[in-house]
Order: C-alpha cells, then sequence, then structure tokens
C-alpha cells in the first residue's frame, strides 16, 4: 500500500529507529517489551514489599518487641500494602496481559500501541515517585487539637521508642488511608502526599490501559476469534479493565479531595470543620472493592489457561466459566460497604451489603467447580505451572470460605480489625492472585525466551512457597479470633499470641527462601534452560501458535479460528468417545505453523518507535512534585515545567503517525525477545 | 472508516433548530427557577427541573454526539456508565442520608 | 493471504471486529468513565451542599441565576459551533471547519472567563473561599475540575484549529481527532448541563 499524500514532517525530533540498546527499550512500543518491562518492574517491588513484611514479622515475632519503632512499624504496613497491590500484583497482570492479550486473539499489537507505552511509563514513573518518599517524605507527630485528649505527647516526632527508625518519615495512613487520620491534621508532614499524588499517578496509568485493553478486545480479534471463542484469560482481562475503568474515576476524585485537603486547605474530611469521614470510607471502597477483583480476575484467568492444558481436557464450561467471571465483576460493585460493617452504617445498609456479598460466593464457586471438573478424569501432568494452578483452587477456596463468614454482619464484626482478617486477604491475593501469577510464568516461560525453567527447582519453589504461605497466613485467623489486633506494632505477653506469631515468622522467612529459588531459577533458566520448541505444553490456544520466543511481529500469518481451543483442534480429532486422539500429521501440522510464522512472505511493518510516551510521562511527577512544595517558589516553578513537559509531548504526539511512511524494509528478523536487553 | 460516511447526517440547519431547541429549555429552566421561588411549588420543581435537564442531555447525545445514529456498541458503553454511576451514587447518598427512605 | 497479513498492520485498521473505529471507541469507553469521576464530585456536592452547622456562607446562598445562565446558554451554543465544524470537515469546507473551530473555542472561553467572573465575585464580595466549609469546598472542586476540562477542550480545539491553519487543511487522521475531540467537548456540555441544574437551580442552604 503507498503511502497517501506526503505527510508534512511535524515532529521537532526525528523519528527513533533503533531496535536494540537503551534508546529501543525507551522508545518501545511493542506490547511484548512493553509486558516484559511491567514484569521486572512488578517483581522488583514484590522483594521490597516483601523485605517490608520480613521486618514487620520479625517485630511481631516476640511480645512488646522494640525492634521497630511504632512510626516505623505505620509506615512498613502501608508501604507493605500500598506496594503489594499497586505495585506488585496490578503491574504483574498488566504484564501478562499485555505479553499475551495480542497473542491470544491473534493480533499483531494492541489497538494503541503509543498509549500502551504511556500506560508503563506513567507506572514507573509514579512507582519511583511513590517511593521517592523514602528519602524525601515527613512524617510529623499530630498536632495536638484542643478536647482530643492522649494525642500531645504520645507519639514523640520520628516514631518513638525502638531500635529500627528508619522508615518512620513515610506514609503511615494504612494502604486505605482512612480520614482525617491520614489527613493534613493528624499526618502532618509530606509523606502521605507521596502516597495519595502517587497513587494519583499509577492509577492513571491503569485507566489508560483499560481503555487501551477494550478496545483491542472489541476491534482487534483475528478472522474467526469470536468473542466466546477467545481464550479465558482474554475474558479476564476484558472483566478486569472494565472494573478498571469504571472503578479508577472514582478513587481519582477521592485522592484529589484528600490531596486538597492536606495541600491546599478544603475541608472534605476535616471533622473538625464538618467534614464526612465516612464520605472518604465509601468513595475510598467504592473503588477498593472492585480493587480486590481487579487483582484476581487475571490470574483465576491464567488458571483456567493453565488447567485444561495440564489436564489434557478442555475447560470444564467455558461459558459458565467466562459469565462466572462477568458477574463477579459485575456484583463486585454492589458489595463495598461490607469493609464498613463497623464503621457506623445504618442496620438496613449492612443487611443489604451483607447479602449482596453472599451473592459473589456463587459465581465464584461456579469457577471453581468448573475448574475441578476440568481436572476430573484428565490425564494430569504436574509441572510446576500445574502445580501452582491447583494450588491456586485450594488456596482460594480457603480465602473465600474466610470471606464468607465476613458476609455474616455479626460474625464481621469480631473479625474487623483483627489478624483474621489479614489471613484471608492474604489466602485470596497470596494463596490465590499471586500462586496464579508464579504458575502464569512457569506456563508461558517459553514464550519469553525460548526456554524451559527447569522443574526441579520449580518443584522445590512451590512446595516451600506452599509450605511457608500456609505456616505464615492460617495461624493468622485463630490468632485474629483470640483477639489480636491489625495495624498494631506490640502486643503483651499476657495474652499468649507470642508462641503461634513466632511459627508465622518462620513461615514468611521460609516464604523468602522460596522466592530465592525461584529468582535463581529464572536467571539460569533464561540462559541455559531446556529448548521449549513451539510447542512444549502440547498446548491449546493461538498463543502457542507463534514460535518461541515470540518473534516481534507475532504472526507472520494470523489464525483464522474455527472453534474455542483452535490450536488444539488443529492438533486432535476426537474418537467415537469423545476422546481427543492426535492426528497422523499432528507433528507435521505443528511443524508447518512454525516454519510459516518464522519466515513470513512480505515485510511486515510495525508501528514504529516514538519518544513522545515516556516524555509525556515524565512531565507528571513533576508537575506533583511541585503541587507538594507548591508554597515554594521552586515548586511552582515545576508544576509549571511539568504540564509544559507533558502538554507539549502530547501536541507533539498528536502529530505524529503512528506509522511513518514505508521506504524502509526491516531487515532484522531475528527474534527479538529478552536477548535483546543488553542494557 | 468508510462505513462511518454512508450513516445518517442531520444538516446544519437541522442542527441550528436543534440549538433553538436547546435554548428554549434552558429558558423555560430558568424561568421555572423564579417561578418556583415566587410559588414554592416543591417537588414538582425538582422533578420538572430534572426533566427538562434530561431532555437537553439526550437531545445533545443523541444528535451533537451522533449517538442515535451510531453502532449500538456505544450506546451500550456510554449507558453502562451513565447507569452505574447513578446506582452507585445512589446508594451511597442514601446511606449517608442525603436521600432519605423510609427505615434505611 | 498477502492481504489478511496486511490487513494486521495497525496503520490500516480495515477490519475492525466492531466496524467502530479505533479511537472513536476508545474515547467513547473514556467518556463513560467520566460518569463515575463527575458523579462523585455531584454527590460530594449533594451531600455538603445543605448540611446544616458550617460556619461561613453556603454557595447556594449566593448564586447568581441570570449570569450563570447566560454562560450555561454560552456553553451549550458551543456545541452547536462544534457540531457545525464537524460537518463543515465532512463537506470539505476548510475555511468553514476552521471557522467554526474557532468559534468553540471562542466560546468556551467566554464560558472560562465567566467562571473565572464567579468565583471572584464568590471569593471577595462574599468571601467564600475553598476553605471556607466543606460545601464550599465541594462546590469549587467540581466546577473547577468541570472547568479544568473545559480550558485542556479549548487547548485542543485551538491545536486543531492551529493544525488546520498551518497546513491549510485537516487530514483524514486530524479530522478523526476533530470528531474525537467533539464528543470530548460535548460531554463536557452535558455535565455542565447535570450541574446548572443540580448545584444552581435545585440546591439550597439548610434552613
Amino acid at each position: 500500500m503507498t503511502a497517501t499524500a506526503e505527510r508534512p514532517t511535524t515532529t521537532i525530533f526525528r523519528r527513533p529507529s533503533s531496535t536494540t540498546g537503551l534508546w529501543s527499550w525507551l522508545t518501545t512500543v511493542d506490547h511484548k517489551r512493553i509486558g516484559i518491562m511491567y514484569g521486572y518492574a512488578a517483581f522488583s517491588f514484590f522483594l521490597i514489599g516483601g523485605l517490608e513484611a520480613l521486618l514487620l514479622r520479625i517485630q511481631l515475632s516476640q511480645a512488646n518487641a522494640e525492634f521497630l519503632t511504632a512510626g516505623a512499624y505505620n509506615a512498613l504496613f502501608t508501604m507493605h500494602g500500598t506496594t503489594m497491590i499497586f505495585l506488585f500484583v496490578m503491574p504483574a497482570s498488566a504484564a501478562f496481559m499485555n505479553y499475551l492479550l495480542p497473542l491470544l486473539i491473534g493480533a499483531r499489537d494492541v489497538a494503541f500501541p503509543r498509549l500502551n507505552a504511556l500506560s508503563w511509563w506513567i507506572f514507573v514513573f509514579g512507582a519511583i515517585f511513590l517511593y521517592s518518599t523514602f528519602f524525601f517524605g515527613t512524617s510529623l507527630a499530630p498536632v495536638g487539637v484542643d478536647g482530643i485528649g492522649g494525642i500531645d505527647g504520645n507519639l514523640a516526632a520520628g516514631g518513638g521508642p525502638g531500635t529500627f527508625n528508619f522508615l518512620a518519615d513515610s506514609p503511615d495512613g494504612g494502604w486505605f488511608g482512612y480520614q482525617p487520620n491520614a489527613g493534613p491534621l493528624y499526618s502532618a508532614g509530606t509523606a502521605m502526599d507521596y502516597w495519595a499524588l502517587g497513587l494519583q499517578i499509577v492509577g492513571l496509568a491503569s485507566l489508560v490501559s483499560s481503555v487501551n485493553f477494550v478496545v483491542t478486545v472489541l476491534n482487534m480479534r483475528a478472522k474467526g476469534m469470536r468473542l466466546l471463542r477467545m481464550p479465558v484469560f482474554a475474558w479476564m482481562t476484558t472483566v478486569t479493565s472494565f472494573l478498571l475503568l469504571f472503578s479508577l474515576p472514582i478513587i481519582a476524585v477521592a485522592l484529589f479531595m484528600v490531596t486538597f485537603d492536606r495541600q491546599f486547605g478544603s475541608l472534605f474530611f476535616a471533622a473538625t470543620n464538618g467534614g464526612d469521614p465516612i464520605l472518604w470510607q465509601h468513595l475510598f471502597w467504592l473503588f477498593g472493592h472492585p480493587e480486590v477483583y481487579i487483582l484476581i480476575l487475571p490470574a483465576m484467568g491464567i488458571v483456567s489457561e493453565i488447567l485444561p492444558t495440564f489436564s489434557r481436557k478442555p475447560l470444564f464450561g467455558y461459558s459458565a466459566v467466562v459469565f462466572a467471571g462477568a458477574a463477579i465483576a459485575f456484583l463486585g460493585f454492589g458489595v463495598w460497604a461490607h469493609h464498613m460493617f463497623s464503621s457506623g452504617i445504618t442496620p438496613v445498609a449492612q443487611a443489604a451489603f451483607g447479602l449482596a456479598t453472599m451473592t459473589i460466593a456463587i459465581p465464584t464457586g461456579i469457577k471453581i467447580f468448573n475448574w475441578l471438573g476440568t481436572m476430573w478424569m484428565g490425564r494430569i501432568r504436574l509441572t510446576t505451572a500445574m502445580l501452582f494452578a491447583i494450588g491456586f483452587v485450594a488456596m482460594f477456596t480457603i480465602g473465600g470460605l474466610s470471606g464468607v463468614t465476613h458476609a455474616v454482619v455479626p460474625s464481621d464484626w469480631q473479625q474487623t480489625d483483627t489478624y483474621y482478617i489479614v489471613a484471608h486477604f492474604h489466602y485470596v491475593i497470596f494463596g490465590g492472585a499471586i500462586f496464579g501469577l508464579f504458575g502464569g510464568m512457569y506456563y508461558w516461560f517459553p514464550k519469553l525466551t525460548g526456554r524451559l525453567m527447569n522443574e526441579k527447582l520449580g518443584k522445590t519453589h512451590f512446595w516451600l512457597m506452599l509450605l511457608g504461605f500456609n505456616l505464615t497466613f492460617a495461624p493468622m485467623h485463630w490468632l485474629g479470633l483470640q483477639g489480636m489486633v491489625r495495624r498494631t506494632w506490640k502486643y503483651a505477653p499476657e495474652t499468649g499470641l507470642e508462641p503461634w506469631n513466632v511459627a508465622v515468622t518462620i513461615g514468611a522467612f521460609i516464604i523468602a527462601l522460596s522466592i530465592l529459588v525461584f529468582i535463581y531459577n529464572w536467571f539460569t533458566s533464561r540462559r541455559r534452560g531446556q529448548e521449549s520448541g513451539l510447542d512444549p505444553w502440547d498446548a491449546r490456544t493461538v498463543e502457542w501458535m507463534v514460535p518461541n520466543p515470540t518473534p516481534e511481529y507475532n504472526f507472520a500469518v494470523p489464525p483464522v479460528v474455527g472453534s474455542l481451543d483452535h490450536f488444539w483442534h488443529l492438533k486432535y480429532d476426537q474418537d467415537a468417545e469423545g476422546r481427543a486422539v492426535r492426528k497422523p500429521d499432528g507433528d507435521e501440522i505443528v511443524a508447518r505453523i512454525e516454519y510459516e510464522q518464522l519466515n513470513p512472505a512480505e515485510p511486515i511493518h510495525l508501528p514504529n518507535p516514538s519518544y513522545f510516551p515516556v516524555l509525556v510521562a515524565l512531565g507528571l511527577p513533576i508537575m506533583f512534585y511541585g503541587i507538594i512544595y507548591h508554597e515554594t517558589l521552586w515548586g511552582k516553578a515545576l508544576i509549571a515545567v511539568g504540564a509544559i513537559i507533558t502538554l507539549g509531548s502530547l501536541i507533539g504526539w498528536g502529530m505524529e503517525p503512528l506509522e511513518e511512511p514505508h521506504h524502509v524494509e526491516h531487515e532484522d528478523h531475528d527474534q527479538v525477545g529478552e536477548a535483546s536487553f543488553d542494557g | 472508516m468508510s462505513v462511518e460516511e454512508h450513516t445518517h447526517h442531520p444538516t446544519p440547519a437541522q442542527y441550528w433548530k436543534i440549538a433553538v431547541v436547546l435554548g428554549v429549555l434552558t429558558a423555560i429552566e430558568v424561568a421555572m427557577y423564579y417561578i418556583n421561588d415566587a410559588y414554592n411549588l416543591g417537588a414538582l420543581n425538582a422533578v420538572l427541573l430534572i426533566i427538562l435537564a434530561g431532555l437537553k442531555f439526550v437531545i445533545v447525545v443523541g444528535f451533537y454526539m451522533h449517538l442515535r445514529y451510531e453502532k449500538p456498541t456505544l450506546n451500550r458503553f456510554f449507558t453502562a456508565g451513565f447507569i452505574l454511576a447513578m446506582a452507585l451514587y445512589t446508594v451511597v447518598l442514601t446511606a449517608m442520608g442525603v436521600i432519605a427512605i423510609r427505615g434505611a | 493471504m498477502a492481504d489478511l497479513a496486511h490487513e494486521m498492520d495497525l496503520g490500516h485498521p480495515e477490519h475492525e471486529s466492531t466496524g467502530i473505529d479505533n479511537r472513536k471507541l476508545g474515547m467513547w469507553a473514556f467518556l463513560s468513565s467520566e460518569f463515575l469521576f463527575f458523579g462523585a464530585l455531584i454527590s460530594n456536592y449533594l451531600l455538603y451542599s445543605n448540611r446544616a452547622g458550617f460556619t461561613g456562607v453556603y454557595p447556594s446562598e449566593i448564586y447568581d441565576i441570570p449570569f450563570t445562565s447566560v454562560s450555561s446558554f454560552v456553553l451549550l451554543m458551543s456545541s452547536l459551533t462544534m457540531v457545525l465544524a464537524h460537518n463543515a470537515l465532512s463537506r470539505g469546507d476548510q475555511g468553514g471547519t476552521r471557522t467554526w473551530l474557532f468559534a468553540t473555542a471562542a466560546l468556551g472561553a467566554v464560558f472560562l472567563g465567566g467562571q473565572v467572573f464567579e468565583f471572584t465575585e464568590f471569593i471577595t464580595l462574599y468571601d467564600m473561599k475553598l476553605t471556607t466549609n466543606p460545601a464550599a469546598s465541594a462546590f469549587y472542586l467540581l466546577t473547577g475540575f468541570h472547568g479544568t476540562h473545559v480550558a485542556i477542550g479549548v487547548i485542543m480545539l485551538l491545536s486543531l484549529w492551529g493544525i488546520s491553519r498551518r497546513q491549510g487543511e485537516l487530514s483524514e487522521k486530524h479530522g478523526m481527532n476533530l470528531e474525537l475531540v467533539g464528543l470530548y467537548w460535548h460531554f463536557v456540555d452535558i455535565i455542565w448541563i447535570v450541574i446548572f441544574t443540580v448545584v444552581y437551580l435545585l440546591s439550597v442552604p439548610p434552613a
């Protein structure tokens, strides 16, 4: 296709063109590279969040310990939660969604490749901005207010007695930032501003992504890839994107309100001036509850891909699993006040939300039974990926059961703010989402690298992690019911809570050990792992119809999809009893697919790299630093500079075509996977 | 892209007429405000004003944003967002006592 | 086969499964999320606007309805000029497009000027600032964010106008951008339709 009438050059810079080296990663618009970057960033934050947890656990392993100061403790649990949720699980899910979505639907990239890069850069700059609080944030002792006793002198500036006080000047209002505690009066200083504005930035990244994914799924599917033929992970990506699309604006407003209260003196949550603290809770949880489904649905999608592959059976009740996912998301918008049962909402509200919460167990149960049905009578192969998927089903079920007990309102009044709740959400987020993510890492590793991860090390990782995880979180159920309170830096020896807390801490260190095994496995397998070939798992879905590692262009020849599990049906027939029988020429079919995909008949034109996403993103943290210090002259200057960078780059972007006119062919048909990351 | 050009578009004259309708609706709204000031119509005032605003809303969305002539997918997005927002915030305002319903 | 492979190229999305252009679908998706954004701001205002017991003046005590009616009318008419700009472009009338784009931006700027004037009056004459009480905070946050959206819209309109002047015409790509900016602009207008009614005409201070 010839370029149409000359496109005037309106960009200021020459378009970047490198395909290797650091610049290529800074300017890439390739969804696979973006996914890889998300993955490494997310995992780094996983390690940081894990260290934060270990510090907390050391403090709690002994009654009346003063290993951490109270101030440091509060900061660590705040940052642990914030990091794990916003900087690990969400971007890790994004890594999978980014890398896989186009492959799963037979497309070459997402609908808006530069917007995709923008999401990534906004995320990483936002995460760095948030963490810069460790260096720049301040957390001052609460200002005494007449009529409110006990504050003055109770907590010395910096965190109080204890050995480890480093980090006491960081955000310490909890990951949920309840107001007015995390407001200007009771959390003076800048730490909570870094928290609020940092979350604002990373939230924007997810919102931009969600628009991208929704349009991609609706518009970019290969021929024959009807919506109800898409792999479940593609469906869960879509559902998650809708959840993000509709819930992020709510937290954005709430975070703006908190920022305005803290920076500009507005009175949204200022209780002494008539502000309503409950308003914060409603707005936060209106987002916060859909958020937990955002955390779990992608992992549920991963499990729905792994189980059928290693059971050698189709997913039991594909449509039911898909619709159950959509139902969970929809119902998930209606239950937020179950986080507020003890906040003083009316009995009618409590009953309504309690009932609504129970209904979510129905679609969840449908999924669990369908996963079990998938495995039933299957020819199971217990690869590491499969172990993690089965582990997900078991651990998530346990977490779900404790969740059902929370739905019973009077029971929740006992459980709330105790370690019982901590047990619940770690079973579903860790035993659920994180196990699912690890399973995905083992399963799709070949797509990234062309190699397999070591199975022995993988199984070691799994069993150590399963042991450590259960040792850490199971005791929290009864610790909570025995009265161990959340978010409290010490407990007295008379409570008798110490012995099990020691066990919990040991469990936490076992988890850490298992992660070291994983990291070792990941890096050595990248270099020396067994080569995987096109189809190492004898898989079912179209992402396995491209060579490993994935070529830059994804599909040389787009698939024309005839059914659900299209790849499987290319390789297998059914016998009279409905059992799968490999076609006699199955291996040749696979070999031919590999050959076709490796040797495109025509030059393939991909969207060109671009500077603008990283530039637009860069302006945001600059502006937000300026907002925190807006009372100074240089703070005001930063706001202006950041705004100009973002705005100017947006205009430049608007004038840049997605693809430059084609006069140069891509000479490198090298398969670009991780191998190019030579930075 | 070629599909778009074949869908129906109102003519400039029709756009002007719609603008006149919008102007008239606004004028009625403002008049209602003063009538209510004088005669205090109570709930009726709110209902009428909301209906008038609703009409303006639907007219701008349907004709100016062209939703009336677009594929249903776009309508579904828009309606979904609108209904979700209405539902969620109605519940919040009820729970916080701004909207009073018996017993809640 | 080659056609199919070429069809996958992102620069030329000839087969979009829904038949709706990617960018248009994306804009509608984004706009539908904005309901949740403005809904929160409006709910916040409704929560505080007639709550008793605040010090200082309540916004609904000091509205200047005639003034705001005029600026609301101005914004409403800017939707007309916007749609005339789009219509002109579809007929290939580049000069007309430019005129109507500029008119839309101008009307938007007039609206913003009205907001600035209104806020200045509130602050200087009635001492109602962001920090006066929660009702005032809610009013300023809501109208402030709406105004910011209008300002961003004006910038986008002027950018398109500038590109059209510089290049002599809006290419097909920029034509789609005009349609997208139009959708955004109308959305900002309908939010104001709601705000004008709910915030200005309907809200009352506490008894």
